[in-house]
């Protein structure tokens, strides 16, 4: 599991923001260091953020490290501090995540077991699903960007121009499910779904199909919650290859079963 | 021509300190009109720092005496300051070497890398109105002098000329970096304080030179 180096100007900031994430993590949360203030008041100090770049990296095994800033000098002490670093096993990568946001969706993905690659992906997703939300709460949601790349990039135009993936998107399999949940598809049951999501061996997407929003990552929690799914909203699994379709079951008999929160008709809590 | 030497090296940082100390209100001021507030205060707990560790354990090179300042400035001074003058003293280390002496040429390199390591760690360009505005003309004002047959501390002296001229060119400029450019158009008409602290610095090195 990769490791989190939390860098900000002051430790009360960063010690909050860690207990926020670590309420999502789970079982199995990473670890996660934090290097904030400096000789005991507000800002960020080189030397400390490269030591704990290094209990970071010895505590992930060569997996990884992601390091997550907030304003200013937090990311000019970081890149000092990734010069100062010796005998380092991991990649270190400094996040372009905004912080809590970021550092939320990070302590999740990593929990999940995902690569450095990934839980970057994962952290600066936060950003364009913050507002993706906000624009979809009260507007048209196809008058906004989508919050991820829409399919048809350079890429496929570079093959030979034809519709190729949509015509192995006509092959996949998909199904169509009912959120149960009283809340909707809010944080907590998000990261159960982008849990199992994740320990599939196929990458399912998720659509709302009451508002069109998505499609999103199944295995990403805030790409899940950027789809503002509410109680009674169906959404549309979707996967290709080989074992989607067991794949999509999986993930349906959760949903209908409330992602941890028991079904509309039986709340666990009443 | 005069080699610099070790304790001219510690003499340096020791009048450093003295005039961040003397010009605390002065930086302060300057950084209260378009930053935080606290650049006087910052530099000041940074350079006693220097000196006090510079004092308890005494380096054997110019690139360790200029490592262990470097780092201690890192580790004090806390907001941009710290990793930019680390940087500096740093990279001016590397460039002189394992010495307990360096030739001038050695003195124009190191001030030139120490400059280039400042503008990667800062990504400020000329005219940014920021610290480089200063250092980039002194360094060249040395190297210049040096070219023209000057000794060390005559180049020192135009270097730190050559600084103040730019700390004063850096008034009417609008800031593009660092906190001042959250102001836009209202930074114009105040003079830069990371411009303001390096020319005394350099001011600082002109004086240990001309001495001993």
């Amino acid at each position: 599991m990769i490791g989190i180096v939390v860098v900000s100007h002051s430790e009360p900031l960063a010690l909050a923001a860690v207990d926020l994430a670590m309420q999502m993590a789970g079982q199995s949360p990473p670890s996660v260091e934090v290097a904030a203030g400096s000789d005991g008041g507000l800002g960020t100090d080189a030397v400390a953020v490269a030591a704990a770049i290094q209990r970071a990296d010895a505590g992930s095994a060569g997996s990884g490290v992601l390091v997550i800033t907030d304003l200013g000098s937090a990311l000019m002490s970081s890149e000092m501090a990734l010069e100062l670093v010796e005998d380092v096993a991991g990649e270190v990568l400094l996040s372009r995540a905004p912080f809590v946001e970021g550092l939320v969706a990070a302590v999740v993905q990593a929990s999940l077991g995902s690569s450095l690659a990934d839980v970057e992906r994962s952290a600066t997703a936060a950003m364009p699903a913050k507002t993706a939300q906000l624009a979809g709460s009260d507007e048209d949601v196809s008058s906004t960007p989508a919050p991820t790349e829409p399919p048809g990039g350079t890429s496929r135009q570079a093959s030979d121009g034809t519709a190729a993936g949509v015509e192995s998107a006509a092959t996949g399999e998909s199904l169509e499910v009912e959120i149960v949940n009283p809340e909707g598809l809010h944080a907590r049951p998000a990261v159960v779904l982008a849990k199992a999501a994740a320990a599939l061996s196929v990458e399912v997407s998720i659509t709302n199909v009451e508002t069109g929003a998505g499609p999103a990552a199944a295995d990403s929690m805030l790409e899940l919650m950027s789809l503002g799914v509410r109680q009674g909203n169906r959404v549309r699994l979707a996967a290709d290859g080989a074992g989607a379709a067991a794949a999509l079951e999986t993930l349906a008999k959760l949903i209908a079963s409330g992602l941890g929160e028991g079904t509309g008709d039986n709340p666990p809590a009443s | 021509m005069a080699d610099v030497s070790l304790a001219q090296v510690n003499d340096w940082l020791t009048r450093a300190k003295e005039s961040v100390t003397e010009n605390r209100g002065y930086l302060t001021e300057l950084d209260s009109a378009i930053g935080d507030a606290d650049h006087g205060s910052n530099l000041t707990r940074g350079f006693t720092a220097v000196v006090d560790k510079l004092a308890s354990q005494p380096p054997d090179s110019i690139e360790a005496l200029l490592k262990t300042s470097g780092m201690t400035l890192v580790s004090t001074v806390g907001g941009a300051s710290g990793p930019l003058y680390g940087t500096m003293l740093l990279r001016m280390g590397k460039a002189v070497g394992e010495s307990d002496t360096a030739t001038p040429t050695q003195l124009g390199e190191a001030l030139r890398a120490g400059l280039e390591g400042v503008v990667a760690r800062g990504k400020a360009e000329l005219g940014d109105k920021t610290m480089v505005d200063a250092l980039d003309p002194a360094v060249v004002a040395f190297e210049e002098a040096l070219g023209a047959g000057a000794d060390a501390a005559s180049a020192a002296s135009a270097a730190a000329a050559a600084a103040a001229k730019g700390r004063d060119g850096t008034e009417p400029l609008v800031a593009r970096k660092g906190r001042a450019s959250y102001l836009g158009e209202r930074s114009a008409g105040h003079i830069d304080p990371g411009s303001a602290s390096v020319t005394l610095l350099l001011e600082a090195l002109a004086a240990a030179l001309s001495e001993g």
